[in-house]
């Protein structure tokens, strides 16, 4: 059943990162030197490919991913988390832009989600690029694919949640179905 | 019972005429007669479809495209335009006539009287979750009523088809779940 298999990033084997390393690239992002990273510190120092700024979703669903004080923000030792949160879909993301051109077209979106265990129609790719493309080139750039991947996760979140059986099918009341849905679309 | 119903269409539909609305639709559309959501928008800035009101945001073009978009091009045709405007137009007038101080805002317990007002009836939880999900500072701006309104008739339509016997429960398989979600 598709939503079984795992969909997050698949685990790299990398070596954890040097810790001084780590502390480097913490100072260096966290420019008001206030010990938290911010959401727009974040965002800066992140790139997607289109010298355009990093989707500011994607850079608030990373940070309340990581920030355990709900303080919006984290500190370095939750930016570790990020890193490798990033790092991992880096590497994701280069896997599967197979003909590197910095930008996953259709045909790779449905390898990358194929691969994470996602059964979804043909047809469905192109309404998730229109859906997440936002530089409209009928692509997604390295930020909107992660976004895209994430809102997939949140659904399948909230969907496992009302299967408490397990069959792959939730029955559900017009209250709950719109609840379900509205905090994530 | 339960449930009371998933609410009504907005507003009843005038009859169809020869449409002004042409003009406007035809100077952004190109030579396959379809529009997309950034020419949506300039056209409906252009036609005066926003009111006085700001433009829409290039995402609730998308969305409004996507809740006529019969054939799945993404794009919308003069007859969807042409119904879109009427949904527009009713919309705008319930929203206008909450927004009293023609702020170009409603409150949070006007959007909840204004959804009511449109036939949907929702609890008092649901309603906050949609007051959270499109309020800034307690304040509904135009654009935002309108994107609450097309994710509200979109999902109420998904939920009916898999009700067909109006018990006020559905069956989602995952992957139909997903699909139906992510396409509103």
């Amino acid at each position: 059943m598709a939503y079984h298999s795992p969909y997050r990033p698949p685990p790299h084997i990398s070596h954890p990162p040097d810790q001084g390393f780590l502390w480097n690239i913490f100072q260096r992002v966290d420019k008001d030197r206030s010990g938290v990273i911010s959401d727009s510190e974040l965002q800066q120092a992140l790139s997607n490919g289109t010298w355009t700024p990093f989707n500011p979703v994607t850079v608030r669903s990373i940070i309340s991913m990581f920030d355990r004080e709900n303080k919006g923000g984290v500190n370095f030792n939750e930016f570790a988390g990020v890193w490798k949160y990033i790092t991992d879909w880096q590497n994701i993301f280069r896997t599967y832009d197979r003909d590197n051109s910095g930008f996953i077209d259709k045909n790779e979106l449905k390898q990358a989600l194929t691969g994470f265990g996602y059964r979804l129609s043909d047809q469905f790719y192109g309404t998730l690029i229109e859906k997440f493309d936002r530089q409209r080139k009928g692509q997604v750039a390295f930020d909107d694919f992660i976004q895209c991947c994430i809102v997939l996760q949140r659904l399948t979140d909230v969907f496992r949640q009302y299967d408490t059986d397990q069959d792959g099918w939730i029955q559900v009341s017009y209250e709950q179905y719109l609840s379900m849905v509205f905090n994530i679309v | 019972m339960a449930y009371h119903g998933y609410g009504a269409a907005p507003g009843g539909f005038p009859p169809a005429q020869q449409d002004p609305m042409y003009g406007y639709f035809a100077a952004v559309a190109g030579q396959d007669g379809q529009i997309s959501a950034d020419e949506l928008q300039r056209c409906l800035t252009q036609s005066g479809m926003s009111g006085s009101y700001k433009p829409f945001s290039l995402e609730t073009c998308r969305l409004m495209i996507s809740m006529l978009d019969r054939d799945y091009s993404s794009t919308m045709g003069f007859n969807e335009f042409k119904e879109l405007g009427q949904v527009l137009t009713g919309w705008r007038n319930v929203f206008a006539s909450y927004d009293r101080d023609h702020s170009g805002t409603v409150e949070g317990h006007e959007l909840q009287q204004a959804i009511a007002g449109l036939g949907y009836n929702l609890s008092p939880q649901a309603m906050n979750i949609i007051m959270k999900r499109f309020s800034t500072n307690g304040r509904i701006p135009f654009d935002e009523f309108v994107s609450c309104c097309v994710k509200l008739r979109a999902l109420t339509d998904q939920f009916r088809r898999r009700d067909q016997s109006q018990t006020g429960h559905a069956s989602f398989g995952y992957d139909d779940f997903i699909q139906v979600t992510m396409n509103i």
